[in-house]
């Protein structure tokens, strides 16, 4: 297989998203069909594309002549093209049956179709301006998903959501524009590619930059102080909240910061040094703050969105511990967070598209009428929470070791804010699940009489995904030597 | 000599004198005279460039046979010829796009004035261009100035004409202050061509004579020529002269007009003073400060603003300051980005103000924010261009405005004290940009309560209704696209003509 | 023969799992058809039970079997690289699981008769008999991080004993539970990371693991991380600043959740904090460090003030539950102290507490379960009613006081040995002063209940107190446990022995 598969999964949905308005398909059982056939299909190509490891680089065109969009695929392009490549065909099928409820389906599979592509992009991209690139083209083909019911609500939302991308691209864009200039070259180099002999005594502007780079591209992951959007953006439809904002969108963000971060700027350039410490304390506080948000949210699907604010610093927290051991903890738990958030919030979407209830008071003893919603849940829960077993103990276990590495005290601090998060994850989650299966002594089960399970196109999903949560909990040495592997290049 | 070499000469008398043709004509006809003359002036200068490039030199026409230091002449390089080029085609696809707005707003009897006037314009700019004489050039811009009012109030109500009075005002201030400054120069080196001057120039600085008189010189005319292409804080004649004029006047003028201006600036920078001597004179900071501040505050204010066409014209304020920020850097990357600017910001800005026209037509001609609220879905056409060019000005990739955006930042970069202030700005300036330019796309996206629009029977255009318009924006939309994705060779012919201009 | 360890934790696991997803196919069943389930009648009780009996011994013999057959160890599967899930049987996980066994048979032979009020009995059951697998599972937990995943599950599972009842006040007890117990591990997780770090392998090794090369200058964040533990898995056992969930779980559980919640899974926490400290760090690393300081202090302190909490309280099950709080509190200083003498203490009070607590809280369940009286006042007279589950009672409390000759005494004594014999300063002396404050106060807090009981003065009118029967299978383990207390402390000698064998072992 040669580098010609990258341009193809990568234009393939793009074409075939923009192609859904205009095909005739006379029923929606037609259109289904054609979705779900081109995500699988590229889906497919994509998992041949990392099984096969094709070797090289794809030019798409040139802005000028050291400045191209280009495509290649490497150890953590893999990890993450592989995350949404099986990610994606689950969360369509899965929005077949929720979208019954909702409007303007074609223009909705258009956009996620096209978003597919996009990420890919992201995930395949050789260089820093490829992934610039494409990073903002995300933001604006998902924005029309966030606005998807038009109410005043998504409106906002979607504002809110450009303007905080939008703004963090702009701050990125002078990392970019640096890497550029004081780089040896733009491509990704395991390790970074600073031209020292360039830098000179400029040190701490260059510092400075990432600092403002990292800050930029960690609006998408939801940082504090950037994290706003994300809670609000939840006004979309659930498969797109599932997917993009607790998978595609955000560990975009994710996956940008670590790719500046460790093949870029290098971490030999940056570890110890006062960004490091710059970027780790907002992190760190980002941790617990999405973590308390949650407990005082009681709007569900805003609730799962605050702690993917939380997990999503636990990813960053890895990244900017700067060693190939964080590394490995940040890309595991990206792996298993997409896991575990997706399904909690399919759960949630599936109570939404049967009952249209959406605050959490309301789902006293759902476990019983919806047990295996709620069951899936609950796992998710615990993994959310560490319960060692399950996926989530993994990861902060790598994460975790890590920091303990580094020596660094602010990293302990690091340490004990992952486990005040873990309580806070226990405490709201599983008053979720206690509320569901114990609604309490008299609790009248007529009033949700209509409450039952949704279909298999819906629990299949939630099915997958609760297996693959224990099935990487007791057994992760595949996962985690291969991250390993990575992580040894940048060595 | 090649007979292609008389082309600049041919297209300033041409215009210069179609528009008295025009005036006898009705406006149909001149119409048509109009579009013939602007396309064959396209058509030509495209020839020019072709010599240019071809040949890989400059080259000076003399008109009349006195030579240097008294003859009038013509200079031409690749940087004039692409500059020409471009306006022509702005020019032609601006004024094709605001056809019917004008058939609407204008008095049939004065439609053949607009036609003089624009033809005027053309023969301006066209002069400014090439012109190797700095008197010639003031003549110019004195032209410049007068078609530029007629094109204002030629849609009469009482905005437009105030609008045209202080425009009018500001600018004669501004001619003035040129005029001061060719004054002082011409007394001090005796000359009016560029390239003596700038011989004299480099002379007398070198030998140290003269020294606060050229700085006061260099002063007069780049403030003069800064307050007519409405640099912050000389904006203030901006936004009513462009938001309240007919489509084609505001496109013409915020793409063309003060873009002919600033080039004439670059000119004195580079051929009549000489770039080193810019350099080390102060100006320069003073240039990039205000460059920023514009950037900054053109944004704040379109942010405040609820008139679409107002906020379109108060980005404008923003884009020139991008423009003036990148001379203040005082490379040539920054100049490079600065002309690169001129360029995406010319096909840029008359998309948005033909497209928001189109947008406002079907929103009951009003041009209030709210009122905007899901034209997007009863222009089609109009409301991808528009995305488009908010997109571009935003500074997506794949648009033109990412390009410059890039271009700046690598030119600040480069340099070492001006880099965080100007970085700065330019992120900030994106997110101001995002703010307002994004939230009118996602207003116009925006279905209006089926109530409204029962009572207000918005029409519906689709893009077969107006061929002309639809085919117009689709022509800004693949120059902005070109301008994105095919940078390179644009770049490039940019910094060859830079090295041949000076 | 290493894989028989995993018999006694699997069966009952997947028994108690049976019951309940038996249970929901069932539910689900019946809603199907329109119905609610019925209340299962006599014949099906019975047939549950005897399940459940059957499972409980098989798997209680196994697992005594087994841990006393030899030093087995097996690997499940490695979790990580490194990071096995790994069983292993030495004297401590031995005495655990021997304790634990006794235990939860006779607790669940005393919830045959007594949970038919509290009925959802196949629920009851289910969790029962997981909560059995995994305490088996983490006494032969051989390293650290397979303690912590049972511990952690422990907890989860039994969760659902606390809130059996399902009124809002249960629910919010077991949460309060769930999220202190929570709390606590994960301040333990976090002394497992350091450890992870600074130790030659997790697998618990008498003396500890710790070596000082790994450690280098990072003594200071280790220390912290020790008393993270302390404090971590001081939650379980009651230790104070993480002690309220006890007296609030208690009261609104059935009797015999609580039992065993007080008697066993409090030692868990023991059991953790043992494991840590002898069999990772090793006593000598934190030895004269302000941690022991530390450690020794909060002991004492939640030793004098869940004696006085139980003195004041007058909830019967609140008050024993604060009683708990101070008796925990009685080993934990034991083990503090960090000597042989002191941890041989410990451990007898470890033994010989979960016997008289879970004696004490079967006697409450049976006054419930009887008469429905929770409040001390209410108890007057109650001896009349019920003297042999008084008698019961009373030999406990005596126990649990220190009188000689019951088991009390023996370990109060040798923890008050220990306490005066290692070298820790002013708590040599301040120790004991306090035991024996705590004793005084034990028997002013659960003694008056006998006296009231027998002799209830003109506080209660005999003739309205008529005899109760008290049935035999709550009566027989309540026996069994009592006469337990009091035998013990009779012929406390090979006891004595084994703990102090473990004692010298790991110090």
């Amino acid at each position: 297989m040669s580098s010609a598969i990258f341009p193809i999964v990568v234009l393939l949905p793009i074409v075939a998203g923009v192609l859904i308005p205009v095909l005739p398909f006379g029923n929606r059982k037609n259109m289904m069909i054609y979705i779900e056939g081109v995500v699988l299909l590229n889906a497919v190509l994509a998992v041949a594309m990392l099984v096969c490891q094709p070797e090289g680089e794809f030019v798409l065109f040139r802005f000028t002549h050291d400045l191209t969009l280009s495509l290649h695929l490497d150890g953590m392009g893999t990890v993450f093209a592989a995350i949404i490549s099986v990610l994606w065909p689950l969360a369509t099928l899965y929005s077949f049956e929720y979208m019954t409820h909702e409007r303007h389906e074609k223009v909705f599979f258009t956009f996620y179709t096209v978003t597919f592509g996009i990420t890919m992009g992201i995930a395949l991209a050789e260089d820093v301006v490829t992934m610039y690139c494409f990073y903002e083209m995300l933001t604006l083909v998902t924005l029309p998903l966030i606005m998807h019911t038009l109410t005043r609500e998504a409106i906002l939302a979607s504002r809110t959501y450009l303007y905080y991308s939008l703004g963090g691209a702009a701050f990125a864009f002078i990392g970019v524009v640096f890497i550029l200039i004081y780089g040896t070259t733009s491509n990704f180099v395991p390790g970074g590619v600073l031209d020292l002999a360039k830098i000179g005594d400029r040190t701490n502007l260059l510092l400075l930059i990432y600092v403002l780079c990292f800050f930029g591209f960690s609006v998408k992951t939801a940082m504090w102080p950037f994290s706003a959007w994300l809670p609000k953006a939840g006004v979309a439809p659930t498969p797109v909240t599932a997917l993009l904002h607790a998978v595609a969108v955000v560990k975009a963000g994710a996956f940008t910061v670590m790719r500046v971060t460790y093949y870029s700027f290098g971490t030999e350039f940056l570890k110890g040094t006062w960004a490091q410490t710059a970027v780790m304390i907002p992190v760190i506080f980002t941790i617990v703050y999405g973590c308390s948000r949650a407990l005082k949210e009681t709007h569900l699907k805003r609730r799962l969105a605050w702690s993917t604010v939380s997990n999503l610093s636990y990813i960053l927290f890895g990244a900017v511990l700067m060693s190939p051991l964080g590394l490995v903890g940040a890309l595991s738990h990206m792996i298993f967070h997409a896991t575990m958030k997706i399904c909690s919030f399919f759960c949630a979407g599936a109570v939404i598209t049967k009952t249209g209830r959406e605050y959490i008071h309301q789902l006293d003893g759902f476990g019983r009428k919806m047990p295996k919603v709620f069951a899936a849940f609950t796992v998710s829960g615990l993994a959310l929470m560490g319960v060692p077993g399950l996926c989530g103990f993994i990861s902060k276990w790598n994460l975790v070791q890590a920091a303990v590495e580094s020596g660094n005290p602010l990293a302990y601090a690091g340490v004990a804010a992952l486990l005040i998060s873990a309580l806070l994850t226990a405490i709201y989650m599983l008053t979720i699940t206690i509320r569901a299966f114990f609604p309490g002594k008299g609790f009248d089960y007529s009033t949700i009489s209509d409450v039952e399970d949704p279909s298999w196109m819906m629990l299949l999903p939630l099915l997958v995904f609760a297996v693959a949560m224990v099935v990487f909990g007791l057994h992760p040495e595949p996962i985690l030597s291969r991250l390993g592997l990575i992580a040894a290049s940048l060595r | 000599m090649e007979f292609v070499q008389n082309f600049p000469f041919i297209c300033i008398i041409l215009t210069l004198f179609s528009g008295p043709l025009s005036s006898i004509l009705d406006g149909k006809k001149a119409k048509w005279v109009n579009t013939a003359v602007i396309t064959a002036v396209g058509l030509m200068n495209t020839a020019v460039l072709a010599f240019v490039i071809r040949t890989g030199a400059p080259y000076v026409y003399r008109m009349g046979h006195f030579s240097a230091p008294w003859g009038n002449e013509i200079r031409v390089g690749v940087l004039e010829a692409v500059m020409a080029v471009f306006f022509c085609i702005i020019m032609l696809l601006s004024m094709l796009g605001g056809t019917r707005e004008r058939e609407q707003e204008l008095e049939p009897s004065k439609a053949n004035l607009y036609y003089i006037m624009v033809n005027l314009l053309l023969s301006s700019l066209m002069a400014l261009i090439y012109t190797n004489d700095l008197f010639t050039a003031y003549v110019f811009v004195e032209i410049n100035t007068i078609s530029a009012c007629g094109l204002i109030m030629i849609k009469q109500n009482g905005r437009t004409i105030v609008g045209a009075t202080r425009y009018m005002i500001m600018s004669l201030l501004g001619s003035g202050m040129l005029l001061l400054g060719i004054c002082f120069l011409y007394g001090i080196t005796g000359h009016l061509l560029m390239s003596n001057i700038q011989e004299a120039v480099g002379k007398l600085y070198a030998s140290g004579q003269y020294h606060a008189p050229l700085v006061v010189a260099l002063g007069l005319m780049t403030v003069g020529l800064a307050i007519k292409s409405a640099l912050y804080p000389f904006h203030g004649w901006l936004p009513d002269a462009y938001g309240y004029s007919t489509v084609s006047s505001a496109a013409i003028l915020s793409s063309l007009v003060s873009k002919g201006y600033i080039f004439l600036l670059l000119k004195i920078f580079y051929r009549v003073i000489g770039a080193d001597i810019v350099r080390d004179s102060r100006e320069l900071h003073v240039l990039f400060v205000f460059g920023i501040l514009g950037m900054i505050i053109g944004s704040v204010d379109a942010i405040r603003e609820s008139n679409v066409r107002r906020m379109i014209a108060f980005s404008s304020v923003a884009q020139i300051g991008y423009i003036y920020m990148g001379f203040g850097l005082g490379t040539t990357a920054g100049v490079i980005a600065s002309v690169f600017h001129i360029l995406s910001h010319a096909a840029t800005k008359s998309l948005l103000f033909i497209s928001a026209s189109s947008l406002t037509e079907v929103s009951g001609d009003s041009t209030d924010f709210f009122d905007l609220t899901g034209a997007g879905y009863r222009n089609k056409v109009a409301g991808v261009a528009f995305t488009v060019g908010s997109l571009s000005m935003v500074g997506i990739p794949m648009f033109a405005g990412f390009i410059s955006k890039l271009l700046f930042a690598q030119a600040a970069v480069e340099c070492h004290h001006k880099l965080l202030p100007a970085m700065i700005a330019l992120a900030v300036s994106t997110v101001l940009n995002a703010v307002y330019f994004m939230k009118t796309v996602i207003r116009i996206y925006t279905p209006e309560k089926k109530k409204v629009l029962k009572e207000r029977q918005f029409l519906t255009v689709r893009a077969t209704d107006q061929k002309g318009k639809t085919a117009v924006l689709v022509c800004f939309i693949a120059l902005n696209l070109f301008l994105g994705i095919f940078s390179e060779p644009v770049v490039r012919l940019l910094q060859k003509g830079l090295l041949m201009f000076a | 023969m290493g894989a028989l360890l995993l018999l006694p934790v699997f069966l009952p696991v997947v028994a108690g799992t049976y019951l309940l997803v038996s249970l929901a196919v069932e539910k689900q069943k019946r809603k199907a058809e329109g119905g609610e389930l019925p209340e299962p009648d006599e014949e099906a009780r019975k047939k549950l039970h005897t399940r459940v009996l059957a499972v409980l011994v098989v798997s209680a013999v196994l697992a005594v079997v087994v841990s006393w057959s030899g030093d087995h160890s097996v690997t499940l599967f490695e979790l990580m690289k490194g990071i096995p899930v790994y069983f292993r049987v030495d004297d401590i996980g031995r005495l655990f699981v021997t304790l634990v066994s006794i235990v939860w048979v006779l607790v669940g032979v005393y919830s045959f008769v007594y949970m038919e009020h509290e009925g959802k009995e196949q629920r009851f059951f289910g969790f029962y008999l997981i909560v059995y697998g995994v305490l088996v599972a983490l006494c032969f937990s051989g390293n650290l991080v397979t303690l912590y995943m049972f511990y952690e599950i422990m907890t989860l599972t039994s969760m659902p004993m606390v809130l059996h009842n399902g009124s809002h006040e249960s629910i919010m007890a077991a949460l309060k539970y769930l999220f202190y117990s929570m709390c606590g591990a994960y301040l333990g997780l976090f002394a497992i990371f350091f450890l992870y770090r600074y130790c030659d392998t997790l697998t618990f090794t008498a003396g500890g693991t710790l070596n000082p090369e790994l450690l280098g200058n990072n003594t200071w964040i280790l220390l912290i991380a020790v008393f993270a533990a302390l404090i971590g898995f001081g939650a379980k056992a009651g230790m104070f600043p993480l002690h309220a969930w006890l007296p609030t779980a208690h009261p609104v559980a059935p009797s015999p959740a609580s039992a065993v919640l007080s008697g066993v899974i409090a030692k868990a926490g023991v059991l953790a904090i043992i494991r840590v400290v002898f069999y990772i760090v090793g006593a000598d690393f934190i030895r004269g460090t302000w941690v022991q300081t530390a450690w020794m202090t909060l002991a004492l302190l939640t030793v004098f003030m869940g004696s006085m909490m139980a003195f004041r309280e007058k909830i019967f099950k609140k008050r024993l539950a604060y009683s708990t709080v101070s008796q925990v509190s009685y080993v934990l200083f034991g083990l503090s102290v960090l000597s042989p003498v002191g941890m041989t203490g410990a451990l007898l009070h470890v033994i010989f507490h979960m016997f008289i607590k879970c004696a004490l809280f079967l006697t409450a369940g049976t006054f419930i379960f009887r008469t429905g009286k929770t409040r001390v006042e209410e108890l007057y007279g109650i001896g009349k009613q019920m003297p042999l589950t008084v008698w019961c009672y009373t030999f406990a409390s005596l126990a649990l006081i220190g009188i000689p000759p019951t088991s009390g005494f023996v370990s109060k004594w040798y923890l008050a040995q220990g306490a005066l014999s290692a070298n820790v300063g002013a708590f040599g002396w301040a120790g004991p002063a306090i035991l024996l404050v705590s004793a005084l106060l034990t028997a002013g807090y659960l003694l008056p209940v006998t006296t009231n009981g027998f002799f209830p003065g003109n506080k209660a009118n005999p003739e309205e107190l008529p005899r109760l029967s008290e049935p035999k299978g709550m009566l027989i383990p309540l026996a069994i446990l009592a006469a337990l207390t009091v035998l013990l402390g009779i012929f406390p000698n090979p006891l004595i022995s084994f703990a102090g064998q473990i004692a010298s072992s790991v110090l």
